[in-house]
């Protein structure tokens, strides 16, 4: 309530500052499960949301099909790429899918650029509004509100599942595979549900971006936003929702206070700023919280 | 036929870079069980300082490369003292480092594009413009050269493993960290040389794909990944994998570009598809480690 009441005292520009930061929460969300809780290293996300944002406006303006059959091939187009880069990926102890997801987010992008016609090429696809539902139209703070949903029900789906055997089931898969597999855990079913569930997550994220802009195109769905996810988390403090809140906002905010005083080499700062969090402090910002609190 | 020897001389001259890369993840991976990212990103750094010494300053090429090589010996040795080091002496668990190096990938490349402008760059031929030709078989020189240089880097590399006393240490470490620091090996010193070592074989594989492909900033990830698919397409149980996986990759590359009825472009869909077909079908590569 708070998060979508904020957006009706906002300005413009502000509500899009603002919708962005929620869309960037949300996908930190999602990938500190992948990454903080499961402990998988995975670069795709952000191909995942891009075909959740290209698929629903391909099959709703393209294909003209109603809106909630859109939304579910959207989804299967995502959990379909899902598995097939995850089962292979988890059969071996290792990186495999990292370097298999940076493939697949570098393949994205060129498939996007190359797509012609269907997604429209670098230019990517504009002018058109969201469908009607029920007769209405959702604009402006009320679009806001559709968002500030989109955060809380991943947050609550996230929460729910980091509590229940599965989210447990992956903390000791990030710890300990042998013993996790001494168990009764399947390792690498484990892996590659957690990885199709926060693709799909993704997925939906990228078809409420698609109007918020009311254009998709490739530059938004690369690697470098993909690498900056994984910052987020790391600084925030990995396996912890608060942290990949914390984090998300964080790095979000701070090119708007950095751009007069390094212009547009913020990813430099990012980048230094990763490697120190790691040297100095492995528990992201959380972990200090954490111990000033125990003070 | 003619056209098909062609093609097969420009893919064993990529597929030879990709086995660098391989080579690069390789030297890191089996001393530490570090996968480096930031592979691709010395392969880019590599390819700089072709641009800058060879290009800008006109140094003779034999001088230039042993000089970029040798910056880049540095730069791997330091990443390692700073960023690896710390890390691994804390005790701290596998993926920090990998986290470290991967955060290092985005320092190195966004370093290169704030100081240099954001265009290709030309860096010019070992052995300048010019075709070979023996019978059927013809190529241009660079692609003649990057054969002869990689073939001498891997047989260096198999006889370090295999033959050297220093090279067994190199796999005592991979074997065992503990039994093999017992036993009076030098763990540091082997961590800093790997690192070193991978910075410069990554290095030599960025100069000389160079004079095809100019020095861009975004040039690495896809060599890290072309390199990777590389390595498990060989094995990464033995040295000679990486190469046969990186001649493989690229030939099949080509034969997409040549004679696929679809955009160039997707031939980086290649390693992908690769990548998934060996995972799911041969794990260990196409080499067996030997037992």
């Amino acid at each position: 309530m708070v998060l979508a009441g904020a957006a009706f005292f906002m300005g413009d520009y502000h509500n899009d500052v603002y919708r962005k930061l929620l869309l960037w929460v949300t996908l930190a969300l999602g990938y500190n499960f992948l990454f903080g809780i499961c402990g998988q290293v995975a670069f795709s996300h952000f191909a995942f949301y891009g075909m959740g944002a290209y698929s629903i406006v391909i099959f709703l303006f393209q294909f003209h099909l109603p809106l909630p059959i859109a939304v579910i091939c959207g989804i299967a187009l995502c959990v379909l790429f899902a598995l097939a880069v995850a089962i292979p990926s988890a059969r071996l102890e290792g990186f495999y899918l990292a370097l298999a997801t940076l493939a697949l987010g570098q393949l994205f992008i060129v498939v996007l650029n190359e797509g012609g016609e269907i997604t429209g090429g670098t230019g990517g696809i504009a002018n058109y509004r969201l469908p009607e539902i029920f007769g209405l139209r959702l604009r402006g703070p009320w679009y806001t509100a559709v968002i500030a949903l989109l955060v809380v029900a991943t947050y609550a789906v996230l929460a729910r599942l980091d509590r229940s055997w599965f989210g447990r089931a992956c903390r000791a898969v990030r710890d300990n595979p042998e013993a996790a597999a001494a168990m009764g855990v399947d390792v690498a079913r484990t892996k590659v549900i957690a990885f199709t569930l926060t693709s799909a997550l993704a997925g939906v994220a990228g078809m409420v971006y698609a109007f918020v802009d009311n254009t998709v195109n490739p530059p938004i769905f690369g690697i470098d936003n993909a690498f900056l996810l994984l910052f987020m988390v790391i600084v925030g403090g990995a396996g912890r929702h608060a942290g990949a809140v914390i984090g998300a906002t964080l790095l979000f905010l701070l090119p708007f206070w950095l751009s007069p005083i390094v212009g547009h080499h913020q990813a430099l700062v990012f980048g230094v700023l990763v490697v120190l969090a790691i040297l100095l402090q492995p528990a992201g910002l959380v972990g200090i919280y954490d111990r000033l609190v125990r003070r | 036929m003619q056209d098909f020897f062609e093609l097969a001389v420009g893919a064993a001259a990529s597929g030879c870079v990709y086995g660098l890369i391989g080579l690069a993840y390789l030297l890191v991976l089996r001393p530490t069980g570090i996968i480096n990212f930031a592979v691709g990103e010395w392969a880019m750094l590599g390819a700089f300082g072709g641009f800058v010494l060879l290009t800008k300053y006109e140094w003779p090429y034999p001088l230039g490369m042993v000089v970029a090589l040798g910056i880049l010996f540095v730069i791997g040795g330091s990443t390692e003292r700073i960023v690896v080091r710390p890390l691994v002496e804390k005790g701290a668990p596998l993926l920090a480092p990998i986290l470290a190096l991967l955060g290092m990938v985005v320092v190195y490349r966004e370093t290169i594009s704030s100081v240099f402008p954001p265009d290709p760059m030309p860096v010019p031929y070992a052995l300048g413009m010019g075709r070979l030709e023996f019978g059927p078989v013809g190529g241009t020189y660079q692609s003649f050269f990057t054969i002869g240089v990689t073939l001498a880097v891997f047989t260096g590399a198999w006889f370090f493993f295999e033959r050297t006393l220093a090279g067994r240490a190199f796999e005592a470490v991979a074997l065992h960290r503990r039994a093999a620091a017992l036993m009076g090996i030098n763990l540091s010193r082997v961590m800093a040389l790997s690192f070193g070592a991978g910075a410069v074989v990554a290095g030599l594989g960025g100069l000389l794909v160079a004079p095809n492909t100019s020095a861009y900033y975004l040039m690495g990830v896809p060599l890290a990944i072309q390199g990777f698919t590389a390595l498990v397409i060989g094995g990464v149980g033995r040295v000679e994998g990486a190469l046969l996986g990186g001649l493989l990759l690229a030939l099949a590359e080509q034969l997409t570009v040549r004679y696929a009825p679809i955009p160039s472009g997707y031939a980086q869909g290649v390693p992908l598809v690769l990548l998934m077909v060996f995972l799911l079908l041969r794990p260990t590569g196409l080499l067996k480690a030997k037992g």
